[in-house]
């Protein structure tokens, strides 16, 4: 009797100790990291000038060894993005069968894993060098992770450009880069104070601290706004993974936890900026707390014209895919080569060349109530 | 009852119906298909880089066999693979450690958070389900806090050697497997570790009776996953080239399904490591070999779980059969 009684309170002093250390453990993991990379920042002048023209770097990104000569010839193409299943790469996607096809002789396709995970996408990317493609386009979870993949790619003669979310650059050939990144954090810190004031807290939903499009705007925003919105209070950064229900979780929790302190929430990733407004909407905040984040305009339709949202900040994925496209079949022509400045893009024109091996596709765009509709993607 | 027995078996060799054969043939028969639909399938680049890729997974298979075995399971060895990455980056470049020592302090790690599983699953009789739940969690809210969420990069080469080099030409951590699977191979099947190990897992009373040490055998396996779960945390980041935070989540579900499909039983008391190795091949290389032939994405998972339901129903109606033979 006695020695059961005795295990008995020790499972539960077992079981309480756990519980406690969980708590504990995820308690130090909420902690102050802000989401931003480490990489130096840029951020541009506080009142409505254009871009200053970014300084030029040499060429920097990677090569292929032995790639067959196929300038004028069909080539077939695989995109792998972050994910698939959403609607920010089902965009980028149909931009690229929009390219494919005014080209001609490319051939597409889009092949991903269904969750953000880096494991799987390089998985896919093996997969794909094995079967034999003549180019791979990508969107990486983690710019380091997916180096050494896509390096044996461009070692077996692949050719590789990456679009959104960059990795190393002497992994990949070039890179279509959306927008500056200091221009969007520009965007998006203005569009936050403008909505709910100087002098307020704002908390920011992620994907993981580490994707790199994602950590490389909010370190632009961090410094951004320590340069023109310095009363502006950062409470926190939670991590979403580009999942629909955890962003939803996400926010809400923020809502919860910092009731009044909290006034604006900023969205990073095109599922997550939907889900907060949503989070603002059934928590009866609409139109109290701000939401500003980067989303497709289909996504964030119901919540601008409910004037929950009053504006999304993107770029056209279309564009992006379809410039993407463009430019590895450039690559492969020849005409696209280290130490260009630009490059033909179709019914875009001339893309600029800046950072070396990057190619720039335009400013960021805000949708607001008054222009919403006119979008369908 | 032997003249019973005699007339079931019908003169067909004992070893020939066992589960691990079965899968084997099996495994033949799917491959040589999937190499007609595809002839990258069956090349030796193909084949090895495969067995690169599922070394991480390979490693955290062989002891959970020995776990699974004794009637237990252990859910957290993603979440320690996690936190055994983390803590090799972070004690690499936070606390300054040289490398090396930081790859044992990673496998380290990994044995503590496997001892400490071992020690609440014995020592206070916590059911393994709910214990390795509940590290599943910790560890991997322990990484996370941690490495606050930064990963590590810019390790030196001599590093990549482990994950992405070759030895006489076959990839360094297919080596570590293949020893990894002779070792555990023979402790499984010629010691008297192994046996006690079965006997846990069919009627742990009577072996406790029969004065085998019953809980110093299974804090000794809980603690192998853990140091198996550094070991493939070391293999992972040397691959990748970088230490992330959510590494290895998912890991343990794909290590179970191995486990089982290669014939273990859930309940305990049946399985061997050359069934796991058949179990994880096979995952393995229906994934790759479908996705080359041209089965889009997570097509493949649906493959997967029939072929699992497949081998259930097979080692269910052997176990059937074993049954009227004894």
């Amino acid at each position: 009797m006695k020695q059961s009684m005795k295990h008995r309170m020790m499972k539960t002093a077992a079981l309480v100790i756990l519980g406690v250390a969980m708590a504990g453990g995820s308690a130090v993991a909420a902690d102050k990291w802000d989401g931003g990379d480490d990489l130096p920042t840029n951020p541009l002048a506080c009142d409505a000038g254009p871009a200053a023209a970014a300084a030029a770097k040499p060429y920097d990104g990677g090569q292929t060894t032995g790639a067959p000569d196929k300038v004028g010839k069909p080539i077939t193409l695989v995109d792998v993005p972050k994910l698939i299943g959403i609607g920010y790469f089902n965009a980028t996607s149909k931009g690229m069968q929009d390219a494919a096809k005014e080209i001609g002789n490319v051939k597409v396709s889009t092949d991903g894993p269904t969750e953000a995970k880096i494991d799987e996408q390089i998985k896919f990317i093996d997969n794909y060098i094995t079967r034999g493609v003549d180019g791979i386009l990508f969107a990486a979870n983690d710019p380091v992770a997916i180096a050494p993949v896509l390096k044996k790619a461009l070692s077996k003669g692949i050719h590789v450009v990456g679009y959104d979310a960059n990795s190393q650059p002497d992994a990949r050939q070039w890179f279509i880069n959306q927008a500056q990144f200091n221009g969007i954090a520009k965007a998006m810190v203005d569009a936050m104070a403008k909505e709910v004031g100087e002098d307020k807290g704002v908390a920011i939903v992620t994907s993981t601290f580490t994707t790199p499009n994602q950590a490389r705007w909010i370190a632009e925003m961090s410094a951004y706004a320590a340069k023109c919105h310095p009363k502006l209070k950062w409470l926190e950064t939670v991590e979403a993974q580009e999942d629909n229900v955890l962003s939803f979780n996400q926010a809400t929790t923020l809502i919860n936890k910092y009731g009044d302190k909290l006034s604006g929430l900023f969205g990073m990733t095109s599922v997550a900026t939907p889900a907060s407004a949503e989070a603002v909407t059934k928590a009866g905040l609409c139109g109290k707390l701000g939401v500003v984040g980067l989303a497709t305009p289909n996504a964030m339709k119901p919540y601008v014209n409910a004037g929950c949202v009053k504006s999304v900040v993107l770029w056209n994925p279309v564009d992006l895919g379809y410039a993407a496209t463009y430019v590895i079949r450039a690559v492969v022509d020849g005409k696209l080569k280290p130490g260009a400045t630009s490059v033909d893009a179709g019914k875009l024109g001339k893309l600029n060349v800046i950072n070396g091996s990057e190619i720039l596709l335009g400013s960021p765009f805000i949708f607001t109530k008054d222009n919403i509709k006119d979008f369908d993607f | 009852m032997a003249v019973l027995a005699h007339e079931v078996r019908s003169g067909v060799p004992r070893w020939l119906i066992r589960h691990e054969t079965l899968l084997a043939a099996i495994l033949v028969v799917a491959l040589a298909i999937l190499g007609l639909f595809n002839e990258r399938f069956l090349t030796i680049d193909n084949l090895l880089n495969q067995g690169r890729l599922m070394t991480e997974v390979g490693l955290l298979a062989l002891p959970m066999t020995f776990i699974i075995i004794t009637g237990g399971i252990d859910l957290s060895v993603g979440s320690i693979v996690g936190l055994c990455a983390i803590m090799l980056g972070y004690s690499w470049k936070n606390l300054g450690f040289p490398l090396p020592l930081a790859i044992a302090v990673a496998i380290g790690v990994g044995g503590v958070a496997g001892f400490v599983n071992g020690l609440l699953i014995t020592r206070v009789r916590v059911p393994p389900l709910i214990m390795t739940i509940a590290t599943l969690a910790l560890y991997r809210g322990l990484a996370e806090g941690i490495s606050q969420a930064r990963s590590v990069r810019n390790y030196p080469e001599w590093f990549f050697f482990t994950g992405q080099g070759e030895w006489l030409g076959v990839p360094v951590q297919l080596w570590i497997l293949l020893v990894g699977i002779i070792v555990t191979g023979i402790a499984l099947d010629r010691t008297t570790f192994g046996r006690t190990l079965y006997a846990i897992g069919n009627n742990e009373t009577a072996a406790r009776f029969s004065g085998l040490p019953v809980d110093r055998a299974k804090l000794v396996v809980y603690t192998l996953s853990g140091l198996a779960a550094g070991l493939s945390a070391w293999v992972l980041v040397s691959r990748v080239t970088t230490t992330r935070s959510d590494m290895g989540s998912g890991y343990e579900l794909d290590v179970i399904a191995a486990v089982v499909l290669g014939g273990t039983s859930i309940f305990g008391g049946v399985g061997t490591i050359w069934g796991t190795v058949v179990g994880l091949v096979m995952i393995q290389l229906l994934k790759n070999g479908l996705a080359l032939t041209g089965v889009k994405g997570d097509a493949t998972i649906i493959v997967i779980g029939a072929v699992l339901i497949a081998s259930t129903l097979i080692a269910s109606s052997l176990h059937g059969r074993r049954e009227v033979a004894g």
